[in-house]
């Protein structure tokens, strides 16, 4: 170790930058949220708890939380899964691994603005490929496997492919009806994640030593599966803990999809916090309200990192 | 057994074709309706290509150009058409513009800070440690508003400084770099010192060079997450054409829909994805290692 004057410099442009970027917004944002004040009003008044009581009881923000809430629980868990599915199957390939990989990891790198355009066409009732896909498929294979008529409690009657079939080409409309557009967005956020978590999957599982399965193997664990509860899984705790860490805090932060293909609705059923935000406090110039789902918000992420924290001490140790 | 074997390897290809498939139909989508006349897209006809058959585009003829000027393939119009309608360059220029002050500024202020807090002995290193793991639960998506509010105080609205101010500290990226240098071995500083080199001199001549295979990982993860990065462009460009970032760009051109053609929109679209896609297949490896490698801390 040395003995120099020079980590002033290299460090304190480091410390300014984190307290004016980083620390200084969360106070400012906790302090606006207790006043009425907006962008470009030269005074403002203290009104207390009042923008977190509008908060927590007007429908449009209990709205709000209940889709934040739907996306982050169908996201996480959907997009987790599937990254480890697909990493394993990947790693026992003997050939063509690469070229999976390489399409289940572009939806992370391409720009997702651009992508969920794609989707809006691709979606789209008349346009869209995927109803004229299902149009065309009535009275086929597609309606049969589809329409889930190979599982014996489902009949033909009632099957949703072969109702919209009969009903003139009734396909779901996705994006623009309420029942059907937060699990649309929800599907684009897996489509859009799971190639993330799969290439973090596949260098956990890189790391994995090889005797350890023979081990198992000695132990009795003969299947798959069995190898797959004995080491795998739980070699993979750490990675496990990673992933869906960094997956609630992205899903928590969704905006692009819902700012080109809902605008949060159709009836506020997509409306989530961070376009909350960008509508309340940029467009409306709310910024009071838009700093008290701020204040929220971050709390959320806070309670959320110091858990991930808890369960690394507590749990993933071997 | 080997029998057993292929037809295991062979169910497994199966499920992940249709995976691939499912993944790869917006793609398809995009591409195909970037060279696909306007007819061909409406009646979901033409396949991926679509007839490419000469024709004269009324929509070109209506914006003032001869018949002459407007008549040729549809492929070659809607790329054509998507240069004329938008200043396209411009856009990805102040993408590249952007995330590449982004990514030096980053490093100017990380790469010392790192190597002071892994190398350097002083009053209250552990403490700023401490605030650079602090740091790292905020992301700054979630303080949007606050840092909007101060950036407008300051009259900084609609200025490149307002797109790279909020994200000239990267905490993440002292983190980084100070993991990577905590395995230097004192030894080569020691040396570096003994020739009679600066505090200053090691970290820009010795350390950045140690460095590199992680400084490559930062600047993928660094300008793929600000080349796409939509939400905070979205909040600090308001009317300014000129400093449109690409993903404002494709906003833009989406807006004008409604009326006009959509081969055209998605050749803008395409042009500006593309980059960062041709960039991740020629040198996908490097892409997936940054992407770990960060994101696996």
């Amino acid at each position: 170790m040395h003995h120099s004057k020079a980590h002033i410099w290299f460090v304190w442009p480091a410390i300014i930058l984190m307290i004016v970027i980083l620390i200084l917004p969360i106070f400012l944002a906790g302090g606006i949220s207790f006043t009425n004040y907006n962008l470009g009003n030269s005074s403002f008044e203290w009104v207390g708890m009042e923008n977190y009581e509008k908060m927590f009881s007007r429908k449009t923000y209990i709205k709000m939380i209940i889709s934040t809430a739907t996306y982050v629980l169908i996201v996480v868990p959907v997009s987790v899964v599937l990254g480890l599915v697909a990493a394993i199957m990947l790693n026992s390939l003997r050939f063509g691994a690469d070229i999976y990989k390489t399409i289940f990891f572009l939806p992370v790198m391409a720009t997702l603005l651009a992508m969920a355009i794609a989707w809006e066409f691709t979606l789209h009732p008349t346009l869209g490929i995927i109803n004229s896909f299902l149009a065309n498929g009535c009275g086929g294979i597609r309606e049969f496997i589809l329409g889930f008529h190979w599982l014996p409690w489902v009949s033909s009657e009632d099957s949703w492919y072969s109702v919209a079939c009969a009903n003139n080409m009734d396909f779901p409309y996705w994006l623009k009806d309420k029942k059907t557009a937060i699990w649309t967005i929800c599907f684009i956020g897996v489509w859009q994640a799971f190639g993330f978590n799969m290439v973090l999957y596949l260098a956990g599982l890189t790391s994995i030593p090889r005797e350890l399965y023979h081990a198992a193997e000695m132990d009795g664990a003969q299947s798959t599966w069995e190898q797959f509860k004995l080491v795998t899984w739980p070699m993979l705790g750490p990675t496990t803990l990673f992933v869906v860490t960094i997956t609630t805090i992205r899903s928590f932060q969704v905006f692009d999809t819902i700012e080109i293909l809902t605008k949060g609705g159709p009836a506020k059923t997509t409306y989530v916090m961070m376009y909350a935000i960008f509508e309340k406090a940029i467009q409306q110039n709310i910024t009071s309200i838009g700093a008290a789902i701020t204040v929220v918000f971050i709390i959320f992420i806070i309670l959320l990192t110091f858990f991930q924290r808890y369960v690394i001490e507590k749990r993933v140790h071997y | 057994m080997l029998a057993r074997h292929y037809i295991g390897e062979s169910w497994k290809h199966g499920l992940l074709i249709i995976g691939a498939l499912i993944v790869l139909i917006p793609f398809y989508m995009m591409v195909s309706m970037s060279l696909k006349s306007q007819q061909e897209i409406q009646s979901i006809s033409g396949g991926l290509v679509g007839a490419q058959e000469i024709q004269t585009f009324p929509v070109c003829t209506k914006h003032g150009y001869t018949e002459e000027v407007c008549t040729m393939r549809p492929y070659k119009y809607n790329f054509w058409f998507a240069f004329k309608k938008a200043p396209i360059p411009r856009y990805l220029m102040n993408g590249l513009i952007v995330t590449v002050s982004i990514f030096l500024i980053q490093v100017l202020i990380a790469l010392p800070c790192s190597y002071a807090l892994a190398k350097l002995r002083f009053k209250g290193r552990e403490f700023v440690f401490s605030m650079v793991l602090f740091c790292l639960l905020i992301p700054v998506h979630a303080i949007a508003l606050p840092l909007y509010v101060m950036l407008a105080k300051a009259g900084l609205v609609d200025t490149y400084a307002a797109l790279i101010i909020p994200w000239t500290i990267s905490v993440f990226g002292i983190f980084l770099m100070r993991q990577f240098f905590m395995t230097v071995p004192d030894e080569l500083i020691d040396a570096a010192r003994m020739d009679g080199m600066g505090e200053y001199s090691i970290v820009w001549k010795v350390m950045l060079p140690v460095a590199i295979p992680a400084l490559l990982a930062f600047a993928i993860f660094s300008v793929v997450a600000h080349w796409n990065d939509y939400f905070w462009p979205r909040i600090v460009i308001t009317g300014n054409r000129d400093l449109f970032t690409p993903p404002l760009g494709i906003r833009e051109f989406r807006g004008g829909i409604d009326s006009d053609e959509f081969g055209p929109m998605m050749a803008s679209i395409v042009t500006v994805t593309i980059p960062l896609i041709v960039a991740f297949i020629v040198a996908q490896k490097r892409f997936v290692e940054g992407i770990t490698m960060t994101g696996m801390k």
